[in-house]
């Protein structure tokens, strides 16, 4: 029995996967499929090869915050008048009931043409359910206020540190008297960065839980490591940049930054597969936080919050992500394609570095944020720099609209259902987890 | 469909500028072949070159409507949006200059006196000139756009703009003497035709002011951001 609840929360887990994929990765691609660098298809193909990889490999700390970070079950087993094994109970119920929640809220919205972010669907029917389940109590506010305060924080970060990434190219660059020169000078510092960021926030604390045996890949030695490979990243591309740009020095200033932003061209696309390996490893959470938390459960039988996350879990929301992208979300990946025709490569690189940076590392504290609004934020940073010819301004507000809605809509809606859920279930699930 | 990032991005003002640019231009072309026809006393094509500047001045205005429609307030553009729209407002002004001087040239069959048509082709050539100056510098403010209003390519624009108003004053200057040489003829010339000289050296002086302003805030645009 216990079999067909984990399959039944899985199921749940894999679609709201689904969603993340068809809705939300198309956005992470936003900056190469924009300025034309990549065509649609391998936009798709690279997206999914990454989201998978981050979800896979860095994803595990987020989805711990979601199974255990908001509604801690060992808080929840010591609260009165709950036994340790009422609080299993609860949990399985709750978490199954936030996942039904942020689902239909993903749905409901999509339908009325509004995009929301998963991130604050779950968070909200998490906290939700714990109010409803065990009280104020339940929930663990200090952990709620880091998260929610790091909705604030992601975006202002990402448009901050993506205007100095974008005065440099330009000051550096762009606005150099030689462009085409200064960017074979100036390029693999841009590289090194972003290739620096990538693995460090990979590797840093190891990749143990997907390959045993590499102990010796983690701290400091996975830092010089790190630096070691970005170096390579660095001299690659100057030779790279000296091919494509060694002689053009004396061109018209126009065409050499045509010829520059098209060096940018490999940049802007590995750096969008860096946002959206971001992107899986923050979000994947999103999907498969709960179903963690539920599997746990269910395999212990207590509420036993030492054990790491399973990587066929994290495997299964990678592969919930790749589905909906190839099923839907190439789709929502053309929309973006056609209505974003202004971003240029070199712009796209920065937007891109600041928000990978500052969604991992968002990921290493373990806090979920909205990859999407981090990306926008940058790309207002960008703006601010003069960057860009014409953003929509309201955006902004329809983004602190849309989690102003979605965190309480969520929860209350989390909350109906477990009410429900603990009506129709309780006695069923707290015989299959057995006294 | 629809996404947030998708949702962020505005038209950039950028691309259309040019295309209004191009196109008063053009009016501004369209002044030597209406000289032209009136010096041969051709008024038949007269007519049709004036009819075809009209054309051309309805879809610069087009174009400036359209460029209103997508720089709204709503839109976070890299350059004052205010003095964007006076840019605007002063390269097409230039248009209708360019208009209201063929239509002088409709409202009654002008001669022009034989000693005058150098020195007034001549006039006409310096303010085709600014007019062209101009033009050069609404393409290179493009490509500016593209390097973020920076370094080498905004100092390129500003020289450029100092140019057009160094032309601005050349062109003063000869409609100056063009006008002492109109009034020279006041005892051998109709005192209409006088009149009619007079108007047309105005407007032509007009077609230069306006592009030396819409130069002003090009470069307003540049250094301020």
């Amino acid at each position: 029995m216990d079999f067909l609840i984990i399959l039944f929360a899985a199921a749940l887990g894999l679609y709201m996967a689904w969603n993340i994929g068809a809705n939300d990765v198309a956005n992470s691609m936003a900056d190469a499929v924009g300025s034309r660098a990549i065509s649609i298809r391998n936009a798709v193909i690279a997206a999914g090869i990454c989201e998978f990889a981050g979800a896979v490999l860095v994803g595990a700390q987020v989805t711990e915050t979601v199974r255990t970070g908001i509604v801690d079950p060992a808080v929840l087993a010591t609260l009165p008048g709950i036994t340790p094994h009422d609080a299993a109970v609860i949990l399985v119920i709750g978490m199954t009931a936030s996942l039904l929640s942020a689902a239909f809220w993903l749905n409901f919205s999509t339908c009325f043409g509004m995009p929301v972010s998963t991130t604050h669907s779950i968070v909200g029917a998490v906290a939700g359910f714990g109010l409803v389940a065990a009280g104020w109590q339940a929930v663990n506010w200090g952990k709620m206020g880091q998260i929610v305060s790091s909705w604030f924080i992601s975006p202002v970060a990402g448009g901050i540190f993506s205007y100095i990434m974008f005065i440099y190219i330009s000051k550096a660059i762009l606005g150099s008297d030689k462009p085409a020169r200064a960017a074979i000078r100036h390029m693999p510092f841009i590289a090194f960065i972003l290739t620096a960021l990538v693995l460090m926030a990979t590797i840093y604390k190891g990749l143990t839980h997907v390959i045993k045996n590499i102990d010796w890949l983690s701290g400091s030695r996975a830092v010089w490591i790190s630096l070691a490979l970005a170096l390579v990243a660095a001299v690659v591309v100057r030779f790279y940049a000296r091919h494509k740009l060694q002689g053009r020095e004396n061109d018209r200033i126009g065409a050499q930054l045509e010829a520059v932003e098209k060096v940018f061209v490999p940049l802007v696309i590995i750096s969008s597969c860096s946002v959206a390996f971001a992107h899986g490893a923050n979000d994947v959470a999103n999907s498969v936080g709960p179903l963690a938390a539920i599997v746990n459960i269910l395999k212990t039988g207590a509420i036993d919050a030492k054990v790491p996350v399973p990587l066929w879990i994290l495997a299964l929301g990678g592969t919930g992500i790749v589905l909906g992208l190839a099923t839907y979300g190439y789709r929502v990946m053309m929309t973006v394609g056609t209505k974003i025709t202004e971003i240029t490569p070199s712009r796209g690189v920065a937007a891109d570095i600041a928000a990978t940076a500052t969604v991992l590392a968002c990921t290493r504290l373990s806090l979920p944020v909205s990859t999407t609004h981090t990306l926008v934020g940058a790309i207002l940073g960008i703006g601010l720099a003069r960057g860009l010819g014409g953003i929509n301004k309201k955006i902004v507000y329809s983004i602190f609209g849309s989690w102003m809605f979605t965190v309480p809509a969520a929860a209350i809606m989390s909350g109906i259902l477990y009410v429900i859920g603990k009506l129709l279930f309780f006695d069923m699930v707290s015989r299959i987890i057995g006294a | 469909m629809r996404t947030f990032i998708a949702d962020l991005f505005g038209k950039s003002p950028f691309g259309p500028i040019v295309e209004h640019s191009k196109k008063v231009h053009e009016c501004v072309e369209l002044l030597w072949p209406l000289m032209e026809t009136l010096v041969n006393e051709d008024f038949d094509q007269l007519k049709s070159l004036h009819s075809r500047m009209a054309r051309l001045e309805y879809e610069a205005d087009l174009i400036r409507h359209d460029i209103h429609g997508f720089i709204t307030r709503r839109s976070f553009l890299p350059v004052d949006r205010a003095d964007l729209i006076a840019y605007l407002e002063h390269q097409e002004k230039i248009a209708d200059n360019a208009e209201d001087f063929s239509v002088i040239l409709t409202l009654r069959k002008t001669i022009i006196h034989p000693n005058l048509q150098d020195p007034f082709f001549e006039y006409m050539n310096q303010v085709f000139q600014v007019s062209g100056t101009l033009l050069t510098a609404a393409v290179e403010f493009k490509n500016l756009a593209g390097a973020a209003f920076a370094g080498a390519e905004a100092r390129a624009v500003l020289k450029l703009i100092e140019g057009l108003g160094e032309e601005e004053w050349k062109a003063d200057k000869m409609s100056r003497k063009l006008s002492r040489m109109v009034f020279a003829l006041e005892d051998s010339e109709t005192i209409l035709n006088i009149l009619f000289y007079e108007k047309m050296i105005l407007k032509l002086g007009d077609i230069a002011n306006e592009a030396e302003n819409a130069g002003d805030y090009l470069r307003v645009m540049i250094e301020k951001g």
